[in-house]
């Protein structure tokens, strides 16, 4: 079977709603406040009076970036399509609030139930299932910054396999003040940010055009230098792709500061002009940063004729040592948002 | 990838470690003899609650599995993880440099690695708003560290790796993951399942949900009032049945196939629909008809809800006469994350060691789960076919089916 093709994909992000927004901002490399938090997101007013009040934030810029997915053209929806999410650990804000209702009780069973379906890890993939009725393959994984080769492996995988019509892949990140406490323990950037990315995979006998082809994924678990095995890991990808290094048109890296910028862009061992770096536009998304990094890519491309057929590459460097990369192949079948 | 085009893969490795024994040999045991887990809670302060009832396991040395890494540096539930990866290799006798030089999957499941450590964050922070951030907790939040310190412990660099944050089903998500990475050849070795350490949060959001047994868990019985929640690891080695017969490994079962779906519907309620239709993908998938499954090892939380509603959905499927139907969960209790590994784990040995594990702390079967769900012994039998089940939060289903090779 063919290689699995994005179609489509959006973000609700600091620059704003929309892929347009998003494209717009990473094209005028437009700096945002610290903390890079959504702008006037507020649950209610978003998804209305059918979410619950309890509802976590990252479930709920799951569920409103999945439905502004769901509007884009390249979209095709049924019985079979399912969600792959990336994630840290959950909303840390509900679980906060959960465990601090406990915690000041006599009673301390006396939690609020209502909190508790939105304090799952896979709650925001469960609500983005519930809210429009895709009942595919539901999955919720974790692998740190290096999450975005293994969930764009794991979804191929389920496409290759026949599990799924087509995938919403989605990466998504609360700010919030508990958050704010833990980030800077889990090696994050020194400006949080948060948001949603979302892309929809299709299976490679999509009979329509798409945006990119997934030409190939790796990682690796550094023994040493994260540097090396991320070369090693580039190098491992692009042969698997069949891509060349003089095709390579653009670069997105996970870093959220110059050094990993400059580390992640030495290791990819190619003379590359246009990386890009949404980890120090937006601020550190956490388990987002992989899905911003293909939308930038996206968003640069999108409408530039220099950019049809050419290949982009996404890497990552896991403060645990994961490396990872994603080798896609743009196809440029959209028109340009602008 | 069509079914007849995918390699056949083998499960050679199996790595317990659960309240009612460690090692496929004594969980075994443990299976056959009926044993219950359920002993006072004492990980965690039950003050002011008004039970303290899990499945806890007494005992673990995680020392003894741990050469590369200190225990002291890892939680819990990572403990866990890493000495039921290590006890699965070793069962497959899978040479560790040999390993090393493979393409390696590593995929473990869980419900709470990484949002316990922030719930012990906040908690200390609510007792105490100076006691500060607690370091170790904050580094472990992160749910992917459990999965990196299986890589870690094991040596391996050439890897696929994630945490499968898919709630109560996420055992069988990495094994069905697992499986197909090995069929489509895109790694040599999957070595997958599930580790959830007991958790108070946990404990005391089921207990508010009104979904704790508060005597024993009795799944099927029309008395039955919930779970008992539980703890627990169990990790598969999984390969192509081609490289387990040339190396001469011991193969517990062929993973046939899975089938993944999500209900789409609620948030904490199991859909008698989205159930069914998971079944039934996961029987076509493996090649399946409803009339060859030996066995169901079943989801079986203990829960109203949850039996009833699975029991309907095999009814549909399976018509009058379905095949006996277990629940390990009545031993186990509900170790979340772990428990369709624990469960995957179960149904290889019933099939290699020629057994059905029974239901326990059973008296009266519901007239809504018309099932025989073998009571309170284990029974003899030549399984060939076992079907594992898995439901999650969030409706999420995951079904697994294991033959006999």
């Amino acid at each position: 079977m063919p290689n699995p093709i994005i179609t489509a994909w959006t973000a609700i992000s600091p620059y704003g709603y929309g892929r347009a927004a998003f494209t717009d901002g990473v094209r005028t490399r437009r700096p945002v406040a610290a903390p890079g938090v959504v702008a006037d997101f507020d649950i209610e007013a978003r998804l209305g009076r059918r979410a619950s009040p309890s509802m976590d934030r990252t479930s709920a810029l799951a569920v409103s970036t999945v439905d502004l997915l769901l509007t884009e053209e390249g979209v095709r929806t049924d019985e079979r399509t399912g969600v792959a999410l990336e994630s840290l650990a959950g909303s840390n804000a509900t679980l906060f609030e959960f465990t601090q209702g406990s915690v000041i009780r006599r009673k301390p069973h006396l939690v609020n139930p209502a909190l508790l379906p939105f304090s799952s890890m896979n709650s925001a993939a469960a609500q983005c299932a519930i809210w429009h009725g895709l009942r595919g393959p539901n999955a919720t994984l974790a692998a740190g910054r290096a999450t975005l080769p293994t969930l764009v492996r794991y979804v191929t995988r389920l496409l290759r396999a026949d599990r799924a019509s087509g995938m919403v892949v989605a990466g998504v990140e609360e700010y919030s003040e508990a958050r704010a406490l833990i980030a800077p323990y889990q090696g994050a950037g020194e400006v949080l940010g948060e948001g949603c990315a979302a892309l929809f995979f299709a299976p490679g006998n999509w009979n329509r055009t798409g945006l990119a082809e997934v030409l190939a994924t790796r990682t690796r678990l550094a023994d040493g230098e994260p540097e090396r095995a991320l070369a090693a890991t580039v190098r491992e990808a692009m042969a698997a792709g069949g891509a060349e290094p003089h095709e390579v048109w653009g670069i997105a890296v996970s870093a959220t500061d110059a050094a990993g910028y400059e580390m992640e862009r030495e290791a990819v061992g190619m003379r590359v002009d246009r990386v890009v770096s949404p980890g120090q536009l937006i601020g550190d998304t956490g388990a987002a940063g992989g899905a911003f990094q293909v939308a930038a890519l996206l968003g640069l491309a999108d409408g530039m004729e220099d950019a049809r057929g050419r290949v982009v590459l996404a890497t990552s460097v896991d403060r645990t040592g994961m490396v990872g990369c994603v080798v896609l192949r743009l196809t440029g079948g959209s028109e340009g948002v602008n | 990838m069509t079914r007849t085009s995918r390699r056949r893969v083998a499960v050679t490795g199996l790595g317990v470690v659960s309240s009612i024994g460690t090692g496929p040999a004594e969980f075994a045991a443990g299976l056959r003899a009926g044993r219950s887990g359920a002993r006072p809670i004492t990980v965690f302060d039950t003050t002011g609650l008004p039970l303290n009832l899990g499945c806890e396991i007494s005992g673990f040395e995680p020392r003894k599995w741990l050469d590369r890494l200190s225990a002291d540096d890892l939680p819990r539930v990572a403990q866990l993880a890493v000495a039921a990866a290590r006890m699965a290799v070793d069962d497959a006798a899978y040479d560790r440099a040999e390993l090393a030089a493979r393409r390696t999957l590593i995929g473990v499941g869980t419900s709470t690695a990484g949002t316990d450590s922030v719930e012990r964050i906040a908690e200390r922070l609510a007792r105490d708003p100076d006691a500060g951030v607690d370091e170790f907790e904050a580094r472990w939040t992160p749910a992917v560290g459990m999965s990196v310190a299986v890589a870690r412990e094991l040596g391996l660099s050439n890897v696929e790796l994630a945490t499968y944050a898919t709630a109560c089903a996420a055992g069988n998500y990495t094994i069905g993951d697992g499986f197909d990475a090995v069929a489509v050849g895109d790694v040599d070795v999957a070595l997958c399942g599930g580790a959830d350490g007991m958790s108070r949060m946990s404990y005391i959001g089921f207990y508010r949900l009104g979904a704790i047994d508060p005597v024993h868990c009795r799944p099927f019985d029309r008395e039955r009032r919930g779970i008992l929640t539980g703890e627990g690891a169990g990790m598969l080695v999984l390969e192509p049945l081609d490289d387990a017969v040339a190396r001469g490994a011991r193969i517990y079962a062929e993973v046939l196939g899975y089938g993944l779906n999500c209900d789409a519907h609620h948030p904490v309620a199991p859909h008698r629909d989205g159930v069914t239709a998971c079944l039934r993908t996961a029987l076509a998938d493996a090649g399946v008809a409803p009339g060859d499954v030996d066995l169901i090892s079943a989801h079986g939380t203990g829960t109203l809800a949850n039996d009833s509603t699975e029991c309907a959905a095999i009814s549909a499927v399976f018509g009058d006469t379905p095949p006996r139907t277990v629940s390990i969960k009545s031993m186990l209790g509900h170790t979340m994350g772990a428990a369709s590994a624990l469960s995957a784990i179960a149904s290889c040995l019933a099939i290699t060691e020629g057994f059905i594990p029974p239901t326990i702390n059973h008296v009266e079967t519901d007239p809504d789960c018309p099932i025989d769900c073998v009571p309170n012994h284990s029974v003899a039998a030549d399984l060939e076919i076992v079907q594992s089940n898995a439901f999650a939060f969030g409706g999420g289903n995951a079904v697994v089916l294991f033959g006999k090779n």
